[in-house]
Formats: structure tokens, C-alpha cells, sequence
């Protein structure tokens, strides 16, 4: 599923996981929890709302803070993660609810964030 | 006797008849038909606090009543209408049956005085006869008299009985001036200033002033130490006073905008009485203007205006140079349904007292205009500020900004710029480029400040520098004497160097538009990331390096404080831009901006 990264994909947010199953998406969110096996983490949004993501291999690093998640849409309505980038929160800090505020718009008005 | 003026208590007189009369917006004004068995007169009016016994149908057409209180006011035509302040309803209409007596219309032309007891004896005896109760009425009965000769001049003074008891005669405002010493006159405080005080050579003193209105005209009134004392508690804004003798004399144009050519000055005989009938008096009169019609006026006009507090700073004490005396200031911000933002300047008691949680609705009567930034209003003491009014426009801007999200959502342009300082956060006047050349900003003869984003796309190397003087704080270009020394002009004197300076023309462009804009030292080093010193050896030495450093600075973004002017040179005016502050984008409140700006855009589309 390398194909993920060939193509344009969405942002996301929580709300959205249901509508884009089977599509690769782009999800940004704070860690909340991490699975002892190292498979799978919890991220929020930045409604507070949380979504699973599973990796195909175990992490190999301690993650923490904001990420983001590039990955496909499973139809168990978790996030397939193909590759992730940590923000670095201390040069500033990522206003996760503003993020949140700009995904509702470009989600309200697609003729103006035209995707693909 | 009524009609003359002359003390009546408490007469008992019998409703012919009542109307309502519409007067547009406010409740409606009856008008009541009265007899006392004699003669009948309809210009009786009722005050509005009693219009609930007319709708409850307690007042009505035959029903006998003791009047409590009443005023006798004088039109401009020489009428007299008697307005009914308090009424006893003693029978009401379907006890009585019938008219009383045979009463005529009572006629107000006539010349003769007629003597009482005629006229008297029938209305006590009369109602006596059908129904028993009303003797206590006989001796207040009124006693109609042939109007006296005063009638019909428009002018003429009407007896009025002032509830102090002492007789005074109402003369309209517009008749006062300084050969008469004697008057009284009924008018409306519509606007009232604070105490001031002052201090100079020939002793202390402390004076507030109020504004008077009438139907004739309006005269400003000014109370002096002593009286200022003792009216400053008495006299409330809005409410009507009878006040008497005070002196007149020739108006202060200068203080005031008042039409008058003479204003009151209260001496120690003057009297304030309230006065309870002020329906016929105009009220306080808000011209209110558009806070984006500020933009346009011109300084130092004297203009009303209403807004919702959005923002306010914290008082703050300064200190006036003139007097060496420290004054509290705060600065409000008011907005209204235009969008645009204006910061009103507050002083001493109001600046102190003022409360500016809950964002009230804030009218401002007599602000003056200044240019200060752009344009901002100031309080005067002869402004008066009132909180949360009780008019309709107060309440349509609440409900605007309440509930219309739009007005809370609505990012306000602010009008009266705060210079682009530390605290200017909440005020600063965000523009797109395009915004700016549109609404032509600069074309005034004051310049104007606004702060953008921009990315640099052109920077001009060619003359970007100059030798400038040397010495600190002068900047002035020093001219190149050849022989190693270097002269300037300002400080008159010569250097064997000089330093570089900046003045870097760089084009900024948006989204939309584009602009060339002027940097000087601060700014320009900020953009190409060096300091002067070092380019000038760049420049001299190294060209290559002197060009990278030129081509790293392009299609960069940053936030620019902008000042526009028009400026003349050579008889060719043009606008000119610079840039006074470079800063890095803040990208959050760039976003936050951005986003309240497309909420409110898709609302309104």
C-alpha cells in the first residue's frame, strides 16, 4: 500500500473517518494512548474526538505530542498508518483546535479546496 | 379660574367626553372633554401615567372626577391646555347617569372678567341635588373666569402654578435675554457636563454646564462654585425643571454649539424646581452617525454616535502638561452594524467609573471628532455619555450583536488606529493589499496606517543605501567632499566616514494586488537578514555575495505595518507607502483572522 503516498489524500478529522473508508487520508492529532504491543496508538483531534491507528509493524520510537498520520481508512473505521510525521511542539506550539477550524472549512467548501 | 392661572385645589369636574389622539410612536394621549356644570373645555389633557383609567374604562364619558394635580401650559398660540397629573375617579360614569348641568362651550376669546358667585353656586347645588356625596366638592368648585386680555399673543407669559407655590411666569426659551431680570422658564436638561475645576491666578473655581430645550429653542445654562454645588445633585439629564432668574449674557460661541445667542449663568437667586409635565418638551435628541461615516468627517466636528462597547483598556492616569495636573483617560472601543471599530476616549469621573463588562450599548452625545490615528472621537465635558440607553437604537444594536451572530462574528476594521505598539493587538487595522488601494487609504492629508501580509517579490539593489551622517540620531545624507572627509549639512559639521542606511524599495504583493512599499534601516535589515554595516562591505567587496543576499530575501511572507500619505514633490503628488513595522507572519492569528473572515463572508453571501 506504498500507493498511499503516490496520491492526493484528504484531510481528515474524526468526523470524517466514516465517510472516507477505504481511502487514504491524511489525519493530524495529539497521542493519547499508546498500545503496549507498539501496533497501535490512540490520537485526538482537535475536537477532543479519538481515533484508533494501527501500523503494520510495531513502533520503533516514543511518540508523543502532535502527529501526522498518512494511512489508509479501514472499514473498521481506524486509520492504517503508512507513515507519520512528529510536529516539533518546541519551536511552537500546533493550535490543534484552529487546525480543526480550517478542516470544517475546507470540508464546507470544496469548490474552493478542490481535491484531486 | 383654571384657565387664569389662579390657584384652584383639587377641582371636581365631570367627563363629558375622552379621545385618544395617536402621537406616532408613543403611547397615546387622551383628551378629555371636562365640565363643571358651567361651561365645558376640551383642552384638557391627560398625562400618560393616567391613560390606564381611561383603557380600563374607569375615566370615562360622565364620570365625575377631583382633579389632584394639574398643570396649565401655554401653546405657542396662545391656548392653554390643562394637563391632568392626578385625578380621583369620585363617580364613575355609570353612577352619574348624565351631563351635569347644561354646560356650554367654554370660550376662550372672550374679554370680561365675570364675577364668581354666578357662575359658582349652580355646579355645587347641582350635583348636590343628584347625588349627595359631591358637597364636599362646593367650595372647590372651579370658578371659570373670562379669560383675560393676555390671550392671544403667542409670547405672552401664562400664570403657572409651580408646585413650590410661588407664582412665576413661563416664558419660552427663545424670548430670554439680559434686559430681563425675572423669568422662569420650563425646559428639558438634555445634556449635562461634569464638574470642572480650574485653578489660576485670580483663585480656584468649579463650574459644571447643562443644556436647555423647549419648544422655542435651546440655551446652554452654566452654574457657577456655589450654585454648581448645589445643583449638580439636583439637576438630572432628561428630566424638565422650571428654573428662574438667573442672569443672561452674551453666549461664548466658542464653548458651545448651542443656537442661542445668550446662555444663563445661576446666581444665588436662582431657583430649580422639577416640573412634572414635560410631555410637550422634546426630548433628548440623538443625531446619531454610522461609525463608518465617521471616516469621512471632519475633525473636530461635534457628532453623537452608538455602539456596543466591544473592547476597553484600563484607565489610565496621565498628566497634563499645561497644568501639570493628572488626568484619568481610558480608551473604549465601539463598534456598530457598519463593522467598523472606533476608540473613544473617556475622561476624569467618566473615564473612572466607566463599566465596560458585558459590552453595553454606549451612546455618546457631543463626542468630537479628531484625527488622532486615523479618526477617533473624545469625550468633552460637554459630551455626554450615556450607558445602555433606553432608545431604539440602543436596542437594535444589541439585538444585532446578541443575536444576529454576525455582529459578534464581525471582525471589526478599526477606524482609529492604535499605533502598531506592543498593545495594539485588539486594534490593529488588517487589510488586504487590494483592500488598501480601494479604499484609497493615504488620499486624506493625514497619513494612514494599516498592517498586512505580504510577500516580498521584488527588491530593488540599486540605490539601496546611503552614506548617511555619522552621529547618532542623524540620519541626513552627508555629501562626499573627496578629500576622505564627508560633510553633513544638519550637524554642520564634517567626518572622515559615515554610515550606511537602508532605503530599500521592495515590492510586497497578496493575493490580489501589489504594492511598493519604502523600508528604512530597521525594516530593510530585517528582510535581507543582515545588518547595514555589513552589505555596504558587501556591496563595496563582494557583489556575488551582496546578490545572494538580495535573492535569500525574495518570496518571503512576513506581516507589514504600512503607513500610506499622499506627498507632493516637485508639484507631482503621489501616494506613498512605507513600511514601518516588519514582522514575521503570525500564523495563528493569521488563520484566526482568515477564518472569521470566511465565516462572516458565507453568512452574508
Amino acid at each position: 500500500m506504498g500507493d498511499v503516498h503516490e496520491v492526493p489524500r484528504r484531510r481528515i478529522a474524526t468526523a470524517h473517518l466514516a465517510q472516507y473508508i477505504g481511502q487514504p487520508v491524511c489525519f493530524v492529532g495529539r497521542v493519547e494512548k499508546i498500545h503496549p504491543t507498539g501496533k497501535l496508538f490512540v490520537l485526538s483531534d482537535g475536537e477532543g474526538k479519538h481515533t484508533t491507528v494501527e501500523l503494520s509493524e510495531p513502533l520503533d520510537e516514543e511518540i508523543s505530542g502532535v502527529l501526522e498520520v498518512v494511512g489508509r481508512v479501514t472499514n473498521q473505521a481506524t486509520i492504517m498508518c503508512m507513515s507519520y510525521v512528529q510536529f516539533r511542539e518546541d519551536k511552537s506550539p500546533f493550535d490543534l483546535e484552529l487546525y480543526n477550524e480550517a478542516l470544517k472549512i475546507i470540508h464546507e467548501f470544496p469548490e474552493y479546496f478542490p481535491f484531486g | 379660574a383654571i384657565m387664569q392661572g389662579e390657584a384652584v385645589s383639587k377641582p371636581v369636574l365631570q367627563v363629558i367626553n375622552t379621545r385618544a389622539i395617536a402621537t406616532g410612536n408613543g403611547p397615546p394621549r387622551y383628551r378629555v372633554l371636562m365640565s363643571d356644570g358651567v361651561n365645558t373645555l376640551s383642552s384638557f389633557m391627560l398625562a400618560t401615567q393616567l391613560n390606564s383609567l381611561v383603557e380600563e374604562e374607569r375615566l370615562s364619558a360622565q364620570c365625575i372626577c377631583q382633579v389632584n394635580r394639574f398643570i396649565v401650559n401655554s401653546l405657542k398660540d396662545g391656548r392653554r391646555v390643562v394637563i391632568l397629573m392626578d385625578l380621583n375617579v369620585l363617580k364613575t360614569a355609570d353612577k352619574v347617569g348624565g351631563n351635569i348641568g347644561n354646560p356650554v362651550p367654554y370660550n376662550e376669546g372672550q374679554g370680561q372678567q365675570r364675577s364668581l358667585a354666578p357662575a359658582a353656586n349652580p355646579p355645587p347645588s347641582k350635583p348636590q341635588q343628584q347625588n349627595g356625596n359631591l358637597s364636599v366638592a362646593g367650595p372647590a368648585a372651579p370658578k371659570y373666569h373670562a379669560p383675560s386680555n393676555q390671550f392671544g399673543k403667542a409670547s405672552a407669559p401664562s400664570s403657572v402654578k409651580t408646585p413650590g407655590g410661588s407664582q412665576a411666569k413661563v416664558v419660552p426659551i427663545a424670548s430670554l435675554n439680559p434686559y430681563q431680570s425675572k423669568w422662569t422658564i420650563c425646559a428639558r436638561v438634555t445634556q449635562k457636563g461634569q464638574i470642572r475645576k480650574w485653578s489660576n491666578s485670580r483663585g480656584e473655581g468649579k463650574l459644571f454646564s447643562i443644556e436647555l430645550v423647549d419648544e422655542s429653542g435651546e440655551i446652554r445654562a452654566t452654574a457657577f462654585n456655589d450654585q454648581a454645588d448645589k445643583f449638580f445633585p439636583l439637576i438630572e439629564l432628561n428630566k424638565v425643571y422650571y428654573f428662574t432668574k438667573g442672569n443672561l449674557k452674551t453666549a461664548n460661541k466658542q464653548y458651545t454649539a448651542v443656537k442661542n445667542d445668550y446662555e444663563i449663568t445661576f446666581t444665588n437667586e436662582t431657583s430649580v424646581v422639577p416640573c412634572d409635565d414635560a410631555q410637550h418638551l422634546p426630548s433628548v435628541q440623538f443625531e446619531f452617525v454610522s461609525i463608518s461615516d465617521l471616516e469621512n468627517t471632519p475633525k473636530d466636528s461635534i457628532v453623537d454616535v452608538i455602539g456596543i462597547c466591544k473592547s476597553y483598556e484600563d484607565v489610565t492616569k496621565i498628566t497634563v502638561k499645561a497644568n501639570n495636573r493628572e488626568v484619568s483617560k481610558r480608551n473604549v472601543h465601539l463598534m456598530d452594524t457598519s463593522g467598523k471599530l472606533v476608540t473613544a476616549t473617556l475622561w476624569g469621573n467618566e473615564a473612572e467609573q466607566f463599566d465596560g463588562s458585558r459590552q453595553p450599548v454606549i451612546a455618546i452625545k457631543g463626542a468630537r471628532v479628531s484625527d488622532f490615528g486615523g479618526r477617533s472621537l473624545s469625550v468633552l465635558s460637554s459630551s455626554t455619555v450615556v450607558i445602555n440607553p433606553d432608545s431604539p437604537e440602543a436596542f437594535k444594536l444589541r439585538g444585532w450583536y446578541e443575536f444576529d451572530s454576525e455582529g459578534q462574528l464581525l471582525e471589526c476594521a478599526s477606524i482609529s488606529d492604535v499605533r502598531g505598539g506592543p498593545a495594539s493587538g485588539t486594534n490593529t487595522n488588517w487589510k488586504t493589499l487590494f483592500e488598501a488601494k480601494s479604499e484609497n487609504l493615504g488620499q486624506g492629508d493625514k497619513a494612514d496606517y494599516f498592517s498586512c501580509v505580504g510577500t516580498v517579490v521584488h527588491l530593488r539593489k540599486e540605490n539601496c543605501m546611503y552614506q548617511a551622517c555619522p552621529s547618532q540620531d542623524c540620519n541626513k545624507k552627508v555629501i562626499d567632499q573627496q578629500n576622505g572627509l564627508y560633510r553633513c549639512e544638519k550637524c554642520d559639521r564634517e567626518f572622515p566616514n559615515f554610515k550606511y542606511r537602508m532605503m530599500l524599495l521592495v515590492t510586497i504583493a497578496d493575493c490580489l494586488e501589489y504594492q511598493w512599499v519604502t523600508c528604512f534601516q530597521e525594516a530593510a535589515e530585517f528582510i535581507l537578514g543582515q545588518n547595514a554595516t555589513l552589505l555596504g562591505e558587501l556591496k563595496e567587496k563582494n557583489e556575488q555575495a551582496f546578490e545572494e543576499v538580495f535573492q535569500n530575501a525574495n518570496f518571503n511572507t512576513y506581516e507589514f505595518r504600512i503607513r500610506v500619505k499622499l506627498e507632493t514633490y516637485n508639484d507631482e503628488s503621489r501616494i506613498k507607502a512605507t513600511a514601518v513595522d516588519v514582522k514575521p507572519v503570525n500564523y495563528r492569528e493569521y488563520s484566526k483572522r482568515l477564518i472569521t473572515s470566511i465565516r462572516r463572508n458565507a453568512q452574508l453571501g
